[in-house]
């Protein structure tokens, strides 16, 4: 892999970051809003009903921008190429499969960790909801995971991007939506019904949500939860890989790759 | 000695399920040449393109830049290659300089400031350097197209259609600038485009593709001599019957644009003894015209299915 190949993917997603509105709404400033909307409910919440639940709703939010700024980064900058009918410039260049996906990796990676780390320094700051307390290991495993999935998440998108067109471009912002109340992300698992448990489970997010509640009682690691979280993402990374590149070849096959930019 | 050539193409194939985009084309372009990709919508010139750039895949055949095989050397072909399309645009959301930029790390450049500052001013372009891709005109998008092309100092560009929708002044320059490039820096460029008399001006070798077959290859002059009719225009002041009785008895393909003008479609040798044929006849010719046959009227006639040969 070249290092300067990746830097340059880096640098495009740095460029159409810093001068895209758009980009800068959808990823920092629904995030800071969700933030403090749900600040805002959670204090409600606790002062009236319970703060458990508040807790538990706020640390979803928290957790949940991670998995939507990291697959929505790794999705729609393959449509912004497009958009700009600029992606076939980029994959005529000795730029490899490998390199340009590991810089969407990388990329997303570094936008969920700076949202991550400004929205937790909020919920702080101002609601007085210490994301902090949960040990920085356990942070670390939290963040490790969810960004894994959102990959996995974000490979399946792109793939279909790249093998259906743009008319499906629609997912990249709102599949997101369908995952968050399958992973119990604001609830503890049994609050679902017995079948989506089933699917619940069979997701990693929703292991990490359910070790992030019991780490607001116990900071200790749960291994269990992280164990099973770890093994299901690395199941869906390897075949999310597999899918994208099974979709990035019929693109080519099918000539459909070259009727992206119209 | 034989050179090897930039671009050898053996027997490419390519379906679009049942619809063949390609029927076995074999072509090579040698080094410093310009050749011409011509031929009617859906005749297979982008597919060519798509593969050649690796974008599309091929069902069969093979592709060798560089005397290397292109699947197997895919990187190091594309080190050396590049395009440049009025259809496709860089990154319209930001900069020229950010674009090229990001394409000089692309292509691994070593000092990618220097050759942009070099590019930019051999394009005359500094002054779009930190503008938005968007905002530039249609002429001034091609020209940092251009630009992008060669950040790599390629060894073959691939250019699809590069002045389609410029007035024919940046047309002109855009032209002049690809008849530098070449004779600079010893270019070879594959070049589709439907203006057949940029084509006539800047290629060496024409390639005619019809329904993804090759039906004919030569230099543009080569092609327009294969239509041997030219057509001659005669303005005259006399008897229109006498003339139509003496054009009759020469059995000339004739037709009246005007009571008084005569347009014969004959081959170029003919043309003085028609003439003074009608002359002799008493007939006062007043204007001559002949219109030669040009890479127009051959595509025209390649296009509509009619044997040039």
């Amino acid at each position: 892999m070249s290092t300067d190949r990746i830097k340059a993917i880096l640098l495009s997603e740095f460029f159409i970051t810093k001068r895209s509105l758009e980009v800068i709404m959808d990823l920092f400033f629904f995030s800071l809003m969700a933030t403090i909307v749900f600040g805002f409910v959670s204090v409600f919440l606790a002062s009236s009903i319970d703060s458990t639940a508040a807790h538990y709703l706020f640390l979803g939010i928290i957790l949940m921008e991670v998995i939507r700024v990291t697959q929505y980064s790794i999705s729609v900058s393959a449509l912004w190429e497009v958009w700009s009918r600029n992606l076939s410039n980029v994959f005529i260049t000795p730029l490899s499969l490998k390199e340009y996906l590991f810089a969407l990796f990388l990329s997303g990676a570094a936008k969920s960790l700076l949202t991550f780390t400004a929205i937790s320094l909020i919920s702080t700051l101002i609601f007085k909801f210490n994301i902090f307390s949960a040990c920085f290991h356990n942070l670390a495993l939290y963040f490790v995971n969810l960004t894994i999935f959102s990959w996995s998440i974000g490979l399946f998108i792109l793939g279909f991007i790249f093998r259906f067109g743009t008319r499906i471009q629609a997912l990249a912002w709102g599949l997101i939506f369908l995952v968050q109340p399958l992973t119990a992300a604001f609830f503890p698992v049994n609050i679902l019904p017995s079948p989506l448990q089933v699917i619940a489970y069979s997701l990693p997010p929703t292991y990490i949500f359910e070790a992030a509640r019991g780490n607001l009682e116990n900071p200790s690691v749960n291994w269990n939860l992280i164990g099973m979280a770890a093994a299901l993402n690395i199941f869906y990374f390897a075949l999310a890989l597999w899918f994208f590149n099974i979709m990035f070849k019929k693109s080519k096959q099918t000539g459909q790759f070259a009727k992206l930019e119209g | 000695m034989l050179k090897e050539p930039i671009l050898k193409v053996e027997n490419l194939v390519k379906l679009f399920g049942t619809f063949q985009a390609l029927d076995s084309i074999s072509f090579s372009i040698p080094r410093g040449k310009i050749i011409g990709l011509l031929g009617p919508n859906g005749a297979g010139k982008t597919t060519t393109i798509n593969i050649l750039l690796g974008i599309t895949l091929q069902n069969s055949g093979s592709i060798k830049y560089f005397g290397k095989n292109f699947s197997e050397n895919r990187q190091f072909c594309l080190q050396k290659i590049n395009f440049t399309s009025s259809f496709n645009t860089l990154q319209s959301r930001i900069s020229v300089r950010e674009n090229l930029i990001v394409f000089a790390h692309l292509y691994e450049v070593t000092n990618p400031e220097k050759k942009i500052k070099e590019l930019t001013s051999y394009f005359e372009i500094e002054d779009l350097i930190n503008q938005k891709f968007n905002d530039l005109s249609a002429g001034q998008k091609t020209r940092v197209n251009i630009t992008k092309a060669l950040i790599n100092d390629p060894e073959i560009i691939l250019m699809d259609e590069p002045t389609a929708s410029l007035d024919p002044d940046i047309a002109d320059k855009t032209l002049s600038l690809i008849e530098d490039l070449k004779k600079d820096k010893k270019l070879s460029i594959l070049y589709t485009s439907h203006n057949m008399s940029e084509v006539t001006r800047i290629c060496d070798q024409v390639i005619f593709l019809d329904r993804g077959k090759i039906v004919a290859q030569d230099t543009p002059l080569g092609l327009t001599k294969r239509i041997q009719k030219s057509q001659l225009r005669l303005t005259f002041d006399g008897n229109k019957n006498k003339l139509e009785k003496y054009l009759n008895s020469q059995k000339l393909h004739f037709s009246f644009a005007k009571n008084n003008v005569v347009v014969v479609n004959t081959p170029e040798k003919q043309i003085p003894k028609i003439i003074f044929g009608i002359a002799n006849e008493g007939i006062w010719i007043t204007d001559i015209e002949i219109k030669k046959p040009t890479l127009e009227d051959f595509f025209l006639q390649m296009a509509r299915g009619k044997n040039v040969d």
